[in-house]
């Protein structure tokens, strides 16, 4: 058997990439998991939070056990990253994989980058155009939409780089929105409703909502209402810097 | 404007999020079109609670299809293509009462989406409560 601690160097790192990319918290156990059946542990106990993860490794008479807590703090989501790690951990399962292979995987798809921040912020803007094409909106409301999903997915790095809050974030962004769309609004008519709709639409997490209700069917009570009120703040911060914007034009729209 | 324009953009936007995500190359093609058609039944249904039920349902049960043809996992699909549905117009609207003082609207309106939010909610529930079970009889057949 190889050593523990590789081992459980490569399973905390699974679990936690998986938690950083977007991924259930049934989903981070269940990695942790099949990977230790891979490895032949005995037992394995793992809890896992949207914050943090412990994981405890032990021999067969519960000697010899080896526990690690590892802190979650960014919480984004990176799809490819995600599929990488199950891919990963699938290979482990079925024996495919030794434990120093599957940690040197998980570390080069921990340093495999974003796509650079000019692309996400033209396809955020695209699909916030789209949206709001999607929604009713005419020519004109699309280069509206657009534009601000340029503003929004410009400002939002540059948020978090400056260390406000993601939910804080939200408020900031949902202002900016209105704001812009309602002065366009003067400049050249337009329709308000659809342009900021559709701008908003790609922020509203639909990730953090459908990983809440599956972590809350799968009875990990804790991590669902814990992703159900991130969800629900999102939303309702998003609404109230909307709200603000669109009081100081109160009556143009 | 005309469903079919309103269909496309759906499915084109949807793409572009599943870029944003950075979701795999192979599944965003899948992503967008289920998104595109779930968006179809929704305006087909009438744009209504029971319309958010069964567009979602249809989303999560092609996810779940898609996810064990290609052997990935499903939460790859269904994040891009459940976002088209996310009731953001209604927030807006809601928004949009309460500071115009129009307080029985907004209430009216905010209850409408939060309908459409339960409904969603039990769509995808329902679709993976379902796999999940298949899953488990698979493995005690295996």
């Amino acid at each position: 058997m190889a050593d523990m601690h590789v081992m459980l160097d490569a399973v905390c790192l699974a679990a936690q990439l998986t938690l950083e990319s977007g991924g259930e918290t049934y989903r981070a156990e269940d990695t942790v998991e099949h990977m230790c059946k891979g490895f032949s542990i005995p037992k394995a106990d793992v809890l896992a939070l949207p914050t943090g993860l412990i994981v405890t490794l032990s021999g067969e008479d519960g000697t010899a056990a080896h526990t690690r807590l590892i802190r979650v703090r960014k919480r984004e989501t990176n799809l490819s990253r995600l599929d990488a790690c199950n891919n990963v951990s699938r290979l482990v399962a079925q024996g495919k994989m030794t434990a120093e292979d599957a940690l040197a995987a998980l570390k080069k798809i921990q340093k495999t980058p974003m796509p650079k921040l000019v692309w996400q912020v033209l396809f955020g803007a695209l699909s916030a155009a789209f949206f709001c094409v999607m929604l009713g909106g005419m020519p004109e409301d699309f280069v509206v939409a657009f534009l601000c999903g340029l503003l929004i997915h410009a400002t939002m790095p540059l948020l978090s780089r400056c260390h406000v809050p993601g939910m804080l974030g939200g408020l900031i962004t949902g202002f900016l929105t209105a704001q812009i769309t309602l002065l366009c609004n003067t400049v050249y008519p337009i329709h308000p409703e659809p342009a900021i709709s559709g701008a908003i639409l790609p922020l509203l997490s639909g990730l953090a909502t459908t990983n809440a209700i599956r972590d809350t069917m799968k009875g990990d009570l804790v991590s669902g209402s814990a992703r159900i009120s991130e969800a629900v703040l999102t939303a309702a911060l998003l609404a109230v810097g909307i709200c603000i914007a669109l009081s100081m034009w109160e009556g143009r729209f | 404007m005309h469903w079919s324009i309103q269909i496309i953009s759906c499915a084109l936007a949807a793409f572009f999020v599943a870029l944003l995500l950075n979701q795999p190359r192979k599944t965003m093609l899948f992503s967008g079109l289920i998104a595109g058609l779930g968006y179809a039944i929704f305006l087909l249904l009438g744009q209504t609670t029971l319309g958010y039920f069964c567009a979602t349902l249809f989303i999560g049960v092609a996810c779940e299809i898609c996810a064990r043809l290609t052997k990935k996992i499903s939460t790859l699909f269904i994040t891009s293509a459940l976002i088209p549905l996310v009731p953001g117009v209604g927030l807006y609207r809601t928004m949009r009462y309460l500071v115009q003082g129009e307080y029985s609207l907004a209430v009216s309106c905010g209850t409408d989406t939060l309908m459409g939010i339960c409904a969603i909610a039990l769509g995808i529930t329902i679709s993976s409560v379902l796999f999940a079970n298949i899953r488990k009889s698979e493995r005690k057949q295996a």
